[in-house]
């Protein structure tokens, strides 16, 4: 079976065509990080355009770098949402001509479904799973005791943890996309800060970071009041230790309660060294799998792999009404 | 028997989606169904419907026309990205026509002028002239502020906000651009996004000082 996967929710424009929820034969992303970098964050109406410019190319080359032809295409799955409602329609709209031009059964998909799967493709996936969802729009903790059956145990009460890196990298002059960066600098600094931990003690597996975003956006001010020296890696150090020990916390408290068999990180934040790293050092008893870099930001490979459990699951393909939704529930 | 072409013509850059069916020179079907908001549902069922219709398919497509705005930004770029797929996916010529032209067709006033409403007193603007059964431009698409436009025109003209297109005139007319590499089709917005001119000014203030 032959999957087409289209995602357009955000920035990147990706096809690929993936063979039995499983094999990537080809995954193409036209990434448009430099043309938003000069804005210092992602720009919806150019987003859009961009998305419209590159959207043909992109097919082409996916479907070249597979070598099969759109006959051959037995489903296609395209991001739903959530995500930028311009951008989800380009991706929409096109993946429903190509329905219509082959007559291939269509899937609408939920991109956090999208994220989960992209596991699957390297590691595989054992029930009851757990998966801490992290990316620049979602810091969520997600339980599934079986294939396509999600259950949100909680969320972020405000920021996603990647728009707090963006915010961290900005009042430390860092360019933007923040995540990478502050992750490289504090791989050179040591925590001497000491920010809060908002909701660690918590016993609900929800979270919140503007509450430390705040904090660091003060002790920053203040030490640029003083004519302090800021060491930034030291800074960045701080803040992340911060975060990945939220993350991780609330990720041990979640697997002891739901006696999961594996977990899963992913999203954009899952390429963080240091969330990697303090993952692997605290959680030992249970397997903790990343997926592959290429697969934790926004790829259409993912979608494939989550169009192909959903329609394993629902046996039913989306009608030619389907539309893009800024805002979708996963649980649905 | 020879065959016959047969061309789909796509404007969803209004609150209307119009579609077109033609066949050797005759509008067989068509659709004109206002919309707000919901292009993205509608497009591609009111498509599939209509070819249904002809018994055709995609596939069988010869033409594609499509309304590249200026207009709606949304909306234009659903119609150009269907379009756009259209025409990659199936290899056929592909031609680009304004969506001012197309709603200016809908009259046979000697002067149309095509007012598309972009808010604060502006609009997307186009002034065309019906001379032996084919549409001019008088003056290229633009986007002004509508008092200041219209105090310039000296002509009798009749404004023309909606109403579906005359696609025969249009098709007669020398308003279509041929898109050579599909790859670059995109939508006329006329303007470059907000966040453009905010760091063109940016930088603008920059340099002068
Ligand atoms: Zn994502």
């Amino acid at each position: 079976m032959y999957i087409l996967g289209v995602e357009t929710s955000c920035d990147e424009t990706s096809v690929s065509v993936v063979k039995d929820g499983k094999e990537v034969l080809s995954n193409r992303v036209l990434s448009q990080i430099d043309i938003h970098k000069e804005y210092g964050g992602v720009v919806p109406e150019i987003a859009s355009r961009e998305h419209v410019k590159g959207i043909t190319y992109v097919f082409d080359k996916a479907m070249k770098d597979a070598n099969i032809s759109y006959e051959d295409l037995d489903l296609i799955a395209v991001t739903q949402g959530p995500g930028l409602i311009g951008s989800l329609l380009i991706g929409v709209n096109a993946a429903k001509v190509i329905s219509l031009n082959y007559n291939i059964p269509l899937v609408g998909v939920h991109h956090i479904a999208g994220h989960i799967y992209a596991n699957y493709i390297d590691n595989g996936m054992q029930f009851p799973l757990l998966a801490l969802v992290v990316s620049g729009g979602h810091t969520e903790l997600i339980l599934m005791k079986e294939h396509y059956h999600f259950e949100k145990l909680g969320e972020t009460q405000d920021d996603a943890v990647g728009e707090a890196y963006d915010k961290v990298a900005r009042i430390l002059g860092l360019p933007y996309p923040g995540g990478p960066i502050v992750d490289k600098m504090a791989n050179l600094g040591k925590d001497t800060l000491n920010f809060p931990r908002p909701m660690i003690d918590s016993k609900d597996f929800n979270f919140s970071f503007s509450g430390l975003k705040s904090k660091v956006i003060n002790v920053h001010h203040n030490m640029i009041q003083r004519n302090e020296e800021i060491n930034v890696p030291d800074f960045c150090a701080s803040f992340q230790e911060a975060v990945t020990d939220v993350l991780v916390q609330k990720t041990i408290q979640a697997k002891e309660h739901y006696q999961v068999k594996q977990i899963i990180v992913a999203g954009g934040v899952a390429a963080n060294s240091g969330l990697r790293r303090k993952m692997k050092e605290k959680i030992v008893d249970t397997e903790v799998y990343f997926p592959k870099m290429a697969y934790c930001t926004d790829n259409a490979a993912m979608i494939a792999v989550a169009g192909y459990f959903q329609y394993q699951k629902n046996k039913k393909a989306d009608d030619l009404m389907l539309n893009g939704q800024s805002r979708l529930n996963l649980e649905r | 028997m020879k065959k016959s072409l047969k061309q789909l013509v796509i404007d969803t850059a209004t609150d209307y989606i119009y579609l077109s069916l033609i066949i050797d020179g005759y509008e067989k079907q068509s659709v004109y169904e206002k919309g707000v908001n919901n292009h993205s549902v509608t497009l591609i069922p009111f498509l599939e419907e209509m070819l249904n219709r002809e018994n055709l398919t995609l596939k069988n497509l010869d033409e594609i026309i499509v309304g590249d705005g200026p207009g709606s930004y949304t909306g234009v770029r659903i119609g150009v990205t269907v379009a756009k797929m259209i025409g990659y996916l199936n290899n056929i010529k592909t031609y680009k026509v304004s969506s001012l032209a197309l709603m200016a067709s809908h009259s046979d006033n000697p002067f149309v002028l095509a007012v598309i409403d972009a808010r604060r007193g502006n609009a997307f603007m186009g002034l065309y002239k019906n001379v032996d059964k084919k549409l001019i431009q008088i003056k290229t698409d633009c986007l002004d502020n509508i008092e200041k436009y219209r105090n310039n025109l000296s002509c009798n003209y009749e404004v023309v906000s909606n109403g579906k297109p005359q696609i025969i005139k249009i098709i007669n007319s020398d308003l279509l651009e041929l898109v050579k590499d599909i790859h670059n089709l995109t939508p006329n917005y006329l303007q470059i996004t907000e966040a453009e001119r905010n760091l063109k000014n940016e930088s603008n203030i920059k340099t002068s000082s």
